[in-house]
This record gives C-alpha cells, sequence and structure tokens, in this order.
C-alpha cells in the first residue's frame, strides 16, 4: 500500500525543504538570467531594457565566435581523446587477467582529484623553465623540442585539451567496464565456438552491444567539455592572445571584469541553447546508426 | 607407433606455439596498461616526490628520489597558503552543505517515491531538469541574488548553490532507490500507529543506507572540489575554500615551486586516502552522477 493523497499536508511539509532552496537558488537564476540578457546593465546602474540588442552584439563580436571555436576544439578533443582509450583500456581491462583492479584504481584518480589541483599540476608540469615535459625532453637530448607550452599561442590549446583528456578518461573506462561486463558469456562463447577471432568479435558484437553506453558517453563528453570553465581560467585565463579562451570565460571577463551583467547573462543564455542543441543533434546522429 | 609419437609431439609443439603467442600478447597488453598507470598516476607522483625537494634540488634532479628530505616546502605553504583556514573552510562548507542537501533531499525522494499525489511526476521531473542547468549560466543571477538577500561573503554564502544544485542528482538516486522497497513496508508500521514521519526516520531512511551512502560521497566530492561559484561569490581570503585558495595562492607564488608543490599535495592526499578507503563506493557515486548528471 502507497500511503494516499489523505495525508497532504505531510506531502507539502516533507516536499517543501527541498523546493524551496531549488526553486530560489537554481531555477529562479537561471529565469533570472534571460531576463537580464534582455537588459543594458553594468550591475550597479539602473536596468534599460534593449531587447535582443545584446544577441546582436554578441554575434559580431569576433571573440565570441573565437570562443565558440576554441569551445569547439576542447569538445572535439575529448570526445576523440578519452572515448576511444577509455574504451581501449576497458577492452583490454575487460579479461581474466590478473592485477586488473590495480589499473583501474590508478585510471579513476585524476576523476576525483579537484579541477584546480589537477590544473596547478599541470601548470608546473608544462613549465618553461623546469617543468616535467622540458626537462624530461632536455634530459634525452631533444632540447629543441621543449616549447613554451602553455605560453605559445601555438601550443597553449593543444597542452590545455591533453590536460582535459587525462583527467576524465578515467570516468569513461568505468562506465565502459560495467556495461561490458553486463554482456552475457554466452554471446562470446558462441562466436569464439563459430571461429570468430577476437578482432572480429570485437568490432562485430562486443562494441555494437555496447553501442548505446558509448553515445550516452559521448553525450557526458560533449556536455561535460562544453562546460570547461575551472581548468582554463586556472591554467591559463584564455590566453595567450584569447588561444585558449573558450565561451564561459568570454562570459566571466565579460560580466565580471567589463561590468557587462546583461551582455554577460545573454551568453549564458546562448551557452545554455547551445549545449542542448549539440546533445540533442548527437543524440540524433549517433543513435540512429547501428542500432 | 611412431606415427602417434609424432603427432603427439606436433601438437605439442602447436600448443607451445599457442601458448608462446598468448603470452605474447598478454606481455603487450600489460605493457599498454603499464603505460596507462604511468600516464594516470606519474604527473601526481612526480609532484608529491618534488615537494620534499629543496629549490636547488629541484633543479638539477626532478626525476630522481630526494637525497635530502626537504620540509621547509611544507613550512612555507602552510604559512602562506593559510592552508588551516582552508582547509576549515572547505570542512565546513562541505559537511554542512552534505548533510542538509542529504536530508532534504531524503526527505523529498521519500514522499516523491512512496506516496502518490497528483504532481508527484511533475515535481520529480521538475527537480530532476536541475541536471540540465550549466552551472555558469547562473553565476550572474547568483551574485546579484545573493548580493540583495545580503548574504555574499558570509561563511554561509557557498550552502545555498551547492545544496541547490547538488539536490537533483541527490533526489534522482535516492528516489529511485526508495522506489525499490516492496510496497507493504509502511503497512505494518501504520498499523503499530507510526507516524508519515517515524516512518521516514526510523524504517524508509536506515534501509536507504546504500543509496545514502552513494550520495553523501558524491556531494562530499562535488562541494569539495567546486571552483566556479567560491570564485564568483567569496571574496574575503578568510572565506576562501581549498580550490580557491590554491589558484589564489598559486597566482601570487609562481616561482616558488616547492612551496606551490607542498600545497597541492597536502590539498590532494586527504581525497586521495578518501578514495582509497572507499574505491567502490566513490567510482558508484561519481558514475552515477555522470551517467545522470
Amino acid at each position: 500500500m502507497h500511503l494516499t493523497g489523505k495525508n497532504k499536508a505531510a506531502i507539502v511539509l516533507g516536499l517543501l525543504p527541498a523546493l524551496l532552496v531549488y526553486v530560489v537558488f537554481a531555477i529562479y537564476p537561471i529565469l533570472q538570467s534571460f531576463y537580464y540578457s534582455l537588459m543594458d546593465w553594468n550591475g550597479f546602474t539602473d536596468m534599460k531594457f534593449v531587447g535582443l540588442q545584446n544577441f546582436k552584439n554578441l554575434f559580431q563580436d569576433p571573440l565570441f565566435w573565437n570562443s565558440a571555436k576554441n569551445n569547439i576544439f576542447v569538445v572535439a578533443a575529448s570526445v576523440l581523446g578519452q572515448i576511444p582509450i577509455a574504451l581501449f583500456i576497458a577492452l583490454l581491462l575487460n579479461r581474466k587477467l590478473k592485477g586488473v583492479k590495480i589499473f583501474r584504481t590508478i585510471g579513476f584518480i585524476p576523476v576525483v582529484l579537484s579541477t584546480v589541483v589537477i590544473s596547478l599540476t599541470w601548470n608546473l608540469i608544462y613549465n618553461t623553465k623546469n617543468g616535467m615535459i622540458n626537462e624530461l625532453l632536455r634530459s634525452v637530448g631533444l632540447d629543441f623540442l621543449t616549447q613554451n607550452w602553455l605560453g605559445d599561442t601555438k601550443w597553449a590549446m593543444i597542452s590545455v585539451c591533453i590536460t582535459v583528456i587525462w583527467q576524465f578518461i578515467g570516468i569513461y573506462l568505468i562506465i565502459f567496464l560495467a556495461a561490458l561486463q553486463n554482456i552475457p558469456e554466452e554471446v562470446l562463447e558462441a562466436a569464439k565456438i563459430d571461429g570468430a577471432s577476437e578482432w572480429i568479435t570485437t568490432w562485430k558484437i562486443t562494441v555494437p552491444m555496447i553501442w548505446d553506453t558509448i553515445i550516452v558517453a559521448i553525450i557526458l563528453c560533449i556536455s561535460g567539455s562544453l562546460r570547461t570553465f575551472d581548468l582554463i581560467y586556472v591554467m591559463t585565463h584564455g590566453g595567450p592572445s584569447h588561444s585558449t579562451d573558450v565561451m564561459a570565460l568570454y562570459m566571466f571577463n565579460e560580466t565580471f571584469t567589463n561590468l557587462q551583467y546583461g551582455y554577460g547573462s545573454a551568453v549564458s543564455v546562448v551557452i545554455f541553447f547551445f549545449s542542448l542543441i549539440l546533445i540533442l543533434l548527437v543524440k540524433k546522429l549517433l543513435g540512429q546508426k547501428m542500432v | 607407433m611412431e606415427s602417434t609419437l609424432k603427432s603427439n609431439t606436433r601438437s605439442k609443439l602447436v600448443l607451445d606455439q599457442g601458448s608462446k603467442k598468448k603470452n605474447i600478447k598478454n606481455t603487450l597488453i600489460y605493457a599498454v596498461l603499464i603505460l596507462f598507470a604511468i600516464i594516470n598516476a606519474y604527473p601526481i607522483l612526480w609532484m608529491v616526490i618534488n615537494s620534499f625537494k629543496s629549490e636547488k634540488e629541484f633543479a638539477v634532479n626532478q626525476f630522481g628520489l630526494p637525497k635530502t628530505f626537504v620540509t621547509q616546502n611544507y613550512i612555507d605553504a602552510w604559512n602562506t597558503a593559510n592552508l588551516g583556514v582552508l582547509f576549515r573552510n572547505s570542512i565546513f562548507i562541505c559537511l554542512i552543505a552534505t548533510i542538509i542537501t542529504v536530508l532534504i533531499g531524503a526527505l523529498a525522494s521519500y514522499f516523491l517515491a512512496r506516496f502518490e499525489f497528483k504532481l508527484s511526476k511533475a515535481v520529480y521531473t521538475f527537480f530532476i531538469f536541475g541536471m540540465l542547468i550549466p552551472i555558469h549560466a547562473t553565476l550572474v543571477p547568483m551574485f546579484i541574488l545573493l548580493k540583495n538577500l545580503g548574504i555574499l561573503n558570509s561563511p554561509i554564502t557557498l550552502l545555498f548553490p551547492y545544496i541547490a544544485f547538488n539536490l537533483p542528482i541527490t533526489i534522482f538516486i535516492l528516489t529511485s532507490f526508495m522506489k525499490s522497497f516492496p510496497k507493504d513496508i509502511e503497512e505494518s508500521a501504520v498499523m503499530d500507529g507510526c507516524g508519515i514521519f517515524r516512518i521516514f526516520w526510523s524504517i524508509i531512511l536506515p534501509m536507504s543506507r546504500p543509496a545514502v551512502a552513494t550520495v553523501i560521497i558524491l556531494n562530499f566530492i562535488h562541494n569539495w572540489n567546486e571552483f566556479s561559484f567560491a570564485l564568483v561569490l567569496i571574496n574575503d581570503p578568510t572565506l576562501q575554500t581549498l580550490p580557491l585558495g590554491l589558484a589564489s595562492f598559486a597566482g601570487q607564488f609562481t616561482v616558488n615551486y616547492g612551496a606551490q608543490m607542498a600545497g597541492l599535495t597536502m590539498s590532494l592526499v586527504p581525497i586521495l586516502i578518501f578514495y582509497l578507503l572507499l574505491e567502490k563506493e566513490i567510482v558508484k557515486g561519481m558514475t552515477a552522477g555522470a551517467v545522470k548528471g
């Protein structure tokens, strides 16, 4: 018996605390950002209604397009880096080998660390003077390959993306492993008896069987990397000369550095819809294939 | 006789070749896995090891173990980065936010999972929608809202966004768990004259222990690592949380690598220990958070 409607007062009382906090501090702010996006406002003086002017300005700002382009680069690097590597390692770990658990444990470590700690650690690694990478190159006599990894417009974005990829492989690794372990053993046994090689089994049976999980992972990867902010804020602050600027960072700077609260809110709204559209698109494209 | 012997040795030979092939394959697999493990762990290990070296030694011997164990970096980091204060603030915010989120989240989940009422589904969907909201889109209005409410830059400022944005995943996990209980659980309790809230506190909540553990861990790690809200909402150095404090510390002391590494090491060791002790729970919580987040 589910307790039924006679306890209305209790139900209201029970839901109220959570609903109140959630509405005031999560829903109300997101609605406000839609409202502010139509205003010209520096956060202190009176607001002025300007309609869609903020959006118009936004779409004409080359710096915004630059940040959007960089953002897509981060998304592409994450999807093409994290998903295949995680899948590959997961396939390797999904055998009855000794010591597999240790690799899983180590693989997940970066996921639990805070992005700030990761960013600062990698800043030290990329350091020009005595960072790990340049030091390593020097020690094997490849001095000419040393770079100012985060200070050179040519390398900064690539360096940042490597850190992004490194940070989140673990989570997809675990997701894929869980899916792989759900494949019934008989299916793979049957393929083996039919004489299918491991390569064929992997591509024709294993991967299609976890295809749904792979799509979920790709969507997660897109929505996560689209929101990249902390990492780039700490590592490069969008520099050098906007080469690592992403949309959330552009919004942050426009709002809190240039004090354009209305304009910044317009950027927020664009980010919100941009990520929604991208995710729906991926769902549509990948969802129909192979199923 | 001779021929069987021959075929025997031949089949043995084939077998040998097969297992040899398998051996090579396994060795290759291990090589790849070890490489993966090194790439994953070495950056952290490198930093931890070097945090014990003097500046001089760091410049000449980056990849070996420290020849002399130096703790000066730790003293410097602790004093200049105000780590004591940062730890205290982070622990305070994380504990309070996690406790409140899980309590009010569990209470809401109880009513959403165990009661039938008209708006039940709508309220649930409304909560789950929160997982789609990009946090960065709320930074500006959140700043203004808290400013208007007069709770900007206070010890409790961060509680509000942290609780609000962790409620959706908390309710999602707890509701689906509580729904799985058989329907007649409350029946006998009601017969015994138990009140609705009493049933929640002494029956449903204890039964949900595994899911509650998952959401506690998930909440704690989210809050412990959170940076964006802290960056926008906290100005006062004495109120900074660990990630915020570390970021500004590193910004100010760009040349003192040793102290930076010591500070980072101190901040990551607790979470690493926490992870190694509760690995199964943490992995479960964080992947659940990711899959639905």
